[in-house]
């Protein structure tokens, strides 16, 4: 029999609930606002049929261009052949996660925002720019004591000690 | 899963699903739950209201609840147990208690929002069907009725509140078909049979049919309306008294309680992390302490 390429191929696992997590889901996944602009990952929920996104999207992350009643639109880079192609797709607000990709700039941005504030009250000019690690500093190294070490000849009747 | 020698073998409880806690505790049903609060997602931060009716054994709680992800937000509650303020003192857990319950949560609620000027509902409770007018400014407030686990019956004391919500002036959709004197035969509700029940009228006429036939059982039955002195005629004149007192001032009463009293404490109170590790850090120290004077008594 040929392999078959329907559109839920290959899903068996991707699409199955967790370990002991089947069932009915739970409500903060309704209860979770997105606005345009927003980004957002895609996890499909195989317990949910309707507004399933391809299995190629599953795992990746876009912004939210759409907001319809029960689903959102999503969207995502897709290389196709030797592009990349942005498409748009709607999912189901059930297959879709907010994602924390963005988190780390908008808190950096607030707190930036701050510090340049501070430092224009105090007239002077501070750089926020992110560095990244250098080189650890030199150190003198304390209480070191020498010990020579030599090799010694091998002796039969030791070595066998242990396991013999 | 089959038992081993009727026994939970350790691979059963490794396997086992717990169902969510409020499913355990058999309170909430969640197929409901999800439907009544999902919102469309194009209306954001809309909050969508639900009218929550429960019974107790004695009681009535009716509340106008709103979910979030932190937990679900109470706007306003009326219970059962205040009606006595307004004068309603026996059958607290009837269809008529539980008409005023409604009412008076409606006109809380409206009241709270300002908005009782414009929305009185149905003043004179007539059985028909009462549906809210918009109003010229505002639109009327509308939430959902929720049952939880209720079966809905014809007739069920839970559509006696939402008759009273709705008299009060609040929009919720609803059908005729569950309330007391529909008939499943010609689909019509009967007004009339309806009207009887919001004013007691089935309890009243039980009442007088006890009186004659069974005086012992209608004394032991009805003692507290005996002991207040209600009689199966005066019933519908006290419910009438207890409507015109709701919508004359559904405001709650904030009740003082003194702080609770302080009880003697029974078993150990558990520590905290920093207590047990300094605990421990003096336990290490004694122990050193002692050894270090061992090794000097044995030096």
């Amino acid at each position: 029999m040929p392999a078959g390429h329907g559109v839920r191929s290959r899903t068996r696992d991707l699409f199955a609930r967790p370990f002991r997590k089947k069932g009915y889901i739970p409500l903060t996944t309704y209860l979770r606002t997105y606005k345009v602009g927003d980004y957002v990952d895609i996890k499909v929920n195989g317990a949910v049929h309707k507004g399933m996104p391809h299995k190629f999207y599953h795992g990746r992350t876009g912004k939210v261009w759409n907001v319809t009643k029960r689903a959102i639109g999503v969207e995502i880079n897709k290389q196709v052949g030797n592009r990349i192609i942005r498409k748009r797709i709607h999912v189901r607000v059930e297959h879709v996660q907010p994602s924390r990709c963005a988190e780390e700039i908008r808190l950096r941005r607030i707190k930036n925002d701050k510090l340049k504030a501070e430092a224009k009250a105090r007239g002077e000019v501070i750089s926020t720019k992110r560095q990244p690690e250098g080189p650890k500093p030199g150190f003198m190294v304390e209480g070191a004591t020498l010990e020579t070490v030599t090799p010694i000849p091998y002796d039969v009747v030791n070595d066998l000690k242990g396991g013999y | 899963m089959a038992f081993v020698k009727a026994q939970k073998s350790k691979a059963y409880f490794k396997r086992f699903q717990v169902k969510f806690k409020r499913r355990r505790a058999g309170k909430t049903d969640y197929r409901a739950r999800i439907r009544l609060i999902n919102q469309d997602k194009n209306k954001y931060n809309t909050p969508k209201y639900r009218f929550v009716v429960r019974f107790t054994n004695k009681d009535i709680t009716a509340q106008i609840v709103s979910a979030s992800i932190a937990g679900d937000i109470v706007m306003a509650a009326a219970y059962a147990h205040e009606l006595p303020r307004y004068g309603l003192e026996v059958g607290l857990t009837n269809y008529a208690a539980a008409y005023c319950t409604g009412l008076l949560l409606a006109r809380r609620v409206l009241k709270m929002l300002e908005m009782d000027e414009e929305y009185q509902g149905n003043v004179e409770a007539t059985g028909e069907d009462f549906s809210v007018e918009p109003a010229e400014s505002r639109r009327p407030f509308r939430a959902l009725l929720d049952v939880g686990l209720l079966r809905t019956t014809t007739g069920n004391r839970v559509f006696g509140a939402l008759k009273g919500a709705l008299d009060g002036g609040l929009d919720i959709p609803h059908s005729e078909k569950r309330f007391a004197g529909f008939k499943k035969d010609d689909k019509q509700l009967d007004a009339e049979v309806h009207r009887k029940y919001i004013f007691g009228g089935h309890v009243a006429s039980y009442m007088r049919a006890l009186l004659e036939d069974e005086p012992e059982k209608y004394q032991s039955h009805f003692s507290e309306y005996i002991k207040k002195g209600i009689e199966a005629d005066d019933v519908e004149e006290m419910y009438k008294k207890v409507h015109a007192a709701i919508r004359a001032d559904p405001m709650p009463v904030k009740s003082t309680k003194e702080p609770p009293k302080e009880h003697k404490r029974y078993n150990l109170k558990k520590l905290t992390y920093e207590e047990r590790k300094a605990k421990l850090v003096e336990r290490l120290n004694a122990l050193n302490s002692a050894a270090g004077d061992d090794e000097e008594d044995d030096d």
